[in-house]
């Protein structure tokens, strides 16, 4: 609760620091106010209980999500370089924005009112449509930004629409209410059913999972790529953890009833997602859906209720976070590589040369790779492998093996950046790389390992 | 955080020192963090016995939990107790000495940074071997030895010889792994857990001779021979002796080898309880030790010969184990290691006289002009031929006591490899040392003594050899057996399945003749060798000049052919077949295909993804309407039905 508060303040403050001194505090200033706001989060440490008339909970499960977007967010403001690449940039708004995401992404995990759980889930919506289009001269970031927002405003309408439905069918917007009534074994209205069908719709879309991820890789690609980091890690993470709570924590009792929309909607978002992306030739494009795949797989951990459920979900999301920090890093390091037009090379290709020019780097790259394919000794290995061993408990057996096919066709596209790695190139000279990028860097590749090698330091300790 | 962690800690970060900064740490300080980290870990080893010993518990420290699968935990965590404080000074006090050794002995080597990182390396696989508290850190660790023995094997990797040699170290360890990892496989299923507190506890609810401890024992045996080289995975390590001298002395003599026997002794309560496969492991043990003992008698090259004996003394122990005298088993393992690692450096003491010459026929009259070596090397030479009081004595004769006890057959042919051992290696010793030069004129004027780091660990372990054996006095002597009593907590689980199983069950008048009858027989080979070679001054032939059984044995029983052309000729033309058929027939165009699908499938799906905004949208309510009217049920009529019902309310 406390971070969701500092964190409202101090967007603000941000926002004029950003008249002195050409805004060089900004960016130093923010992974203060981020530290300050994990710190603050241990404030409700082993205190559970209700804020704001029953509106957010807390708990130590809910605090180490906040903590784990929190400290993701760290990474991320720590690589985000001060948008030189941009013009006219004006970075303190940025950071603002940032910030404010984020108090909507930890609305949507303390969330018991489902009230709450929309108001965060515009706050992050609204603020990603508008750092998607920071790159105002970039004709590919405006068409992103208008897409997104077009899709994400009928989204949002029908997310609503559920949340009202829900209403209608229970007179409660609290979740331990919904799941009173569920519970109580007396007919449910009609209005539940379909609202319940619609907050779900309306979730899979901010998800990116299939077939309502249209928009993904076309907002990807056309953010900046700091940007695009931002929704591959938090928002789906802070998204998947409302539909646990949802699904979960609220609608249990319901669980033949959505599980089925759930498996359609992983068959298509493993399917549509690994197929697709075999076929890119844009970095950000095949990481958009290999995203879409990702969240197939978080959607395979919801799958069955279990008591395990929620560490696996953790640790997907962590380690699938340490990844994409990690590859997008990469890309960032690179974007004064091969320009094109004035704008980065985005291309796969862009790594040509990478072994020679700099091992640092393509180790990180590879590792990274190897994780989101799901190769042992890194993290991707045994996040796949518990969301499956869930998953496994229950009927839906057609569905492990679809995935673990398509995990085979994974590996296929995710290896291609590797091979690039150790392509001749005809540039020689070495690259220098921030000493900031080399720490994060360092970080999230050694979690990576760490939690490849030993899964329960994580597993164990939720 | 207990001290106990650190033990393995220090050779781990020895490596990572000399092996990630391998070219950037000047040589002077090599050494030193190489013997540092060893030396570190010996002295923490007596800090944990000490822990150990205000207790006298079990000492277990969990430094994480690893991994949690179902029910199956399996803690990253180590066990303090008899069994391993007892390996723990052999790995890090031979070892030691065998890192102080190696300054000497590599010191005019290119890849000096590299050795030692690689025995650091070993060090951290070996003490994982021997302080996890289960299975599977027990597996790390038998992984990690074999990676490092390979490694080492293959050190001078310019000569293409001793690559093959490492490799085919590696690949017979490899299937005797498969055994192992079966052996683990079917605990996981059968006990459900890796701690070895929990799976002995478990085991004492079986009965004698159940089927499923059968059949995890032998698996985990066949694990025990790759490792410890034994019929039929023995001829690598012969083999393993392209390795520098210290590799050969602290890997393919004094500890890694004998891991096989420390999972078993680790794991005696399964083995008690499976009177099948102690026969089994006592019979391949007596006939390594014949078949070793024997080819032992007509090589020449000084490393090869050891070798040998080495695989025939792993043989002895395996019969002791057989015999459930696992104590006397692994007493054998702690004299061997001081008597076999001090024969070792002894050879390659002799080797570095040499100049680099292994072939003993072209050595001789050594005596007078290496002393500390020479004198050394007897007394390891009289320690493994078992004579009383050096170390070998005490710990072979309490193997033959057992087995004289329990298997009479195989008793007459274990004191027959014990008449054979002596005699071989008093002929090694005779020939390289007594009698004419007969090297080169500039070898001649090259020999000398060794440097001091390297003759130090020859006069330490030749200390050990000759009091060593004193730990575990027979019962005769009416002295105490430090070994057994220290050792017999962790025969609980078999004393509870089979009560008295270790006792020997013979009366003081047999032992004391058996006894007698082993030193006479030990003396007689010497004599018999001294004849030979000194009064005879007999120079060994090369296998070529050979004719009859003495060819078979200096040809090594024609084993590798054997193998050479079931397996390795086998596994070829089995290969060469499936290509031509299987693979490009079949194989190649069906993953060919596949790939060609996948890829269409690829193009013909980014087709949907087409930029436009009113497409999408579509494509996001005609979804929507689908789920719809599949989530209310796909029967329309009470579609329509509930939603006037639930107007109705």
């Amino acid at each position: 609760m406390y971070p969701i508060l500092f964190l409202s303040f101090s967007g603000l403050i941000t926002l004029f620091l950003g008249f002195f001194q050409e805004g060089k505090w900004v960016k130093p200033a923010t992974i203060l106010f981020l530290a300050i706001a994990s710190i603050s989060a241990f404030i409700d440490w082993n205190k559970p209980g209700a804020y704001f008339f029953n509106m957010l909970q807390v708990n130590n499960f809910n605090l180490l999500l906040s903590l784990v977007i929190l400290i993701t967010a760290i990474l991320i403001v720590a690589i985000s370089d001060n948008f030189k690449e941009i013009e006219y940039a004006h970075s303190a708004e940025y950071y603002a924005i940032m910030q404010f995401s984020l108090v909507g992404a930890i609305m949507m995990t303390n969330f018991q009112s489902l009230i709450m759980l929309f108001l965060g889930v515009e706050i992050l919506s609204v603020s990603m449509y508008v750092l998607t289009g920071t790159d105002k001269r970039n004709l590919r970031g405006n068409e992103a930004a208008i897409k997104y927002f077009l899709l994400g405003a009928f989204a949002t309408g029908i997310l609503l629409f559920g949340i009202a439905m829900i209403y209608g069918g229970v007179g409660a917007f609290e979740i331990d209410a919904i799941s009173g009534t569920l519970a109580s074994n007396q007919a449910q209205s009609l209005f539940l059913y379909i609202g319940l069908v619609m907050l779900l719709i309306g979730l899979l879309f901010k998800l990116a999972a299939a077939p309502f991820h249209f928009w993904t890789p076309d907002v990807y690609e056309g953010a900046p790529t700091i940007f695009t980091l931002f929704m591959a890690t938090i928002v789906k993470t802070a998204v998947v953890f409302a539909l646990y709570r949802i699904l979960h924590q609220s609608f249990q009792n319901m669980h033949l009833s959505w599980s089925y929309i759930l498996a359609g909607c992983i068959a298509l978002s493993l399917i549509i997602g690994n197929l697709s992306a075999v076929k890119q030739i844009s970095f950000k494009r095949m990481l958009a859906f290999s995203s879409i795949s990702h969240a197939g797989f978080l959607l395979l951990g919801l799958l069955h209720v279990s008591k395990t459920a929620d560490k696996s979900l953790l640790f997907y999301s962590v380690s699938y976070l340490l990844a994409s920090t990690s590859a997008f890093g990469v890309l960032l390091a690179l974007k004064n590589e091969r320009t094109e037009n004035g704008r980065s090379n985005e291309n796969i290709s862009v790594f040509k040369g990478l072994a020679t020019r700099s091992p640092f780097l393509s180790a990180v790259l590879i590792i990274s790779m190897l994780s989101l394919a799901g190769i042992p000794l890194t993290g991707g290995f045994w996040s796949k492998f518990y969301v499956l061993t869930d998953a496994a408990n229950d009927q839906f057996f057609y569905l492990i093996v679809l995935a673990l096919l398509l995990t085979a066709v994974g590996v296929y596209y995710y290896f291609k950046p590797i091979i690039t790695v150790f392509e001749k190139s005809d540039i020689q000279e070495a690259i220098t790389i921030n000493p900031i990028f080399k720490i994060i860097f360092v970080l999230t590749t050694l979690g990576t390992l760490v939690l490849g090698l030993f899964p329960d330091l994580l597993y164990g300790m939720i | 955080m207990s001290l106990i962690l650190l033990i393995p800690l220090f050779p781990l970060i020895g490596f990572l020192i000399n092996g990630l900064g391998f070219k950037n740490i000047p040589k002077s300080l090599v050494a030193p963090i190489g013997i540092g980290a060893s030396l570190l870990s010996f002295v923490f080893a007596f800090i944990a016995y000490s822990e150990f010993k205000n207790t006298g518990e079990v000492i277990i420290v969990k430094a994480f939990d690893w991994i949690t699968i179902g029910d199956l935990n399996i803690p990253f965590s180590f066990q303090i107790d008899q069994l391993s404080i007892l390996m723990l000074f052999i790995v890090t006090g031979v070892g030691t000495l065998i890192h102080l050794y190696s300054a000497g002995y590599m010191s005019h080597d290119a890849g000096y940074g590299k050795f030692f990182a690689y025995l650091n390396l070993f060090l951290f696989s070996m003490l994982l071997l021997v302080m996890g508290s289960n299975y599977l850190i027990m597996f790390i660790g038998w992984e990690g030895v074999g990676l490092c023995s390979y490694l080492l094997i293959g050190f001078w990797n310019k000569n293409s010889d001793f690559g093959d040699a490492a490799r085919k170290a590696f690949i017979m360890n490899r299937v005797g792994d498969l055994g192992f990892l079966i052996g683990i496989f079917l605990i996981i299923t059968h006990f459900g857990s890796l701690e070895y507190t929990q799976v002995f506890e478990m085991a004492k609810q079986y009965p004698v001779g159940s089927g499923i401890i059968t059949a995890i024992t032998l698996f985990l045996f066949v694990g025990a021979m790759g490792k410890s080289a034994q019929i039929p995975l023995f001829t690598w390590l012969p083999d393993a002796m392209a390795g520098p001298t210290p590799v050969s002395a602290l890997i393919h003599a004094a500890t890694m080898v004998t891991s096989g026997i420390y999972m078993i002794v680790r794991s005696n309560v399964l083995y008690t309880l499976s009177p099948v496969t102690l026969n089994v492991v006592a019979w391949i043990g007596v006939a390594t030790a014949l078949v070793a003992a024997t080819i032992a008698l007509f090589q020449n090259d000084i490393k090869k010969v050891l070798a040998f004996s080495t695989v025939s003394q792993l043989g002895y122990m395996f019969i002791g184990l057989g015999m459930m005298a696992y104590t006397s088993g692994f007493f054998h393992v702690i004299t061997h290691a001081f008597f076999k690692a001090l024969l070792f450096l002894g050879a390659g003491s002799v080797i570095h006289a040499m100049s680099d010459e292994q072939d003993i026929t072209k050595m001789g009259g050594l005596w007078s002009k290496i002393k500390i070596t020479a004198v050394t090397f007897l007394i390891g030479t009289i320690a493994i031929s078992g004579i009383p009081p050096f170390a070998g004595f005490f710990s072979k004769d309490e193997i033959l006591a057992h087995t004289f006890a329990h298997n009479k057959a195989i008793w007459v042919l274990a004191m027959l490899g014990s008449f054979i051992t002596a005699f071989y290696m008093f002929r090694l010793f005779f020939v390289t040392f007594t009698g004419k030069f007969r090297g080169t004129q500039e070898q001649e004027h090259h020999v000398h003594e060794s440097p001091l780091s390297m003759t130090i660990p020859l006069m330490v372990l030749a200390g050990f050899s000759i009091v060593g054996g004193f730990i575990g006095m027979p019962e005769i002597f009416h002295q105490p057996h430090f070994l057994e009593n220290f050792l017999a907590p962790i025969y609980e689980g078999s004393e509870s399945v089979l009560p008295g199983f270790g006792n020997l069950g013979i009366s003081h008048e047999t032992e004391w003749s058996l006894m007698g009858l082993s030193v006479v027989l030990a003396l007689v080979a010497s004599v018999f060798a001294y004849v030979v070679f000194v009064k005879n001054a007999t120079i060994p032939k090369d296998s070529s000049e050979l004719s009859g059984v003495k060819k078979i044995l200096a040809d090594k029983y024609y084993i590798d052919d054997l193998y050479l052309k079931i397996f390795s000729n086998g596994t070829s033309k089995l290969s060469k077949g499936l290509y031509n058929s299987f693979e490009t027939k079949f194989l190649s165009p069906l993953v060919n295909s596949t790939g060609t699908l996948i890829n269409f499938a690829g193009k013909q799906l980014t087709r949907i993804q087409n930029g436009t905004t009113g497409y999408y949208l579509f494509a996001m309510g005609i979804s929507i309407a689908f789920i719809l009217v599949f989530f209310l049920g796909l029967d329309v009529l009470s579609f329509f039905k509930n939603i006037l019902g639930g107007f109705s309310k």
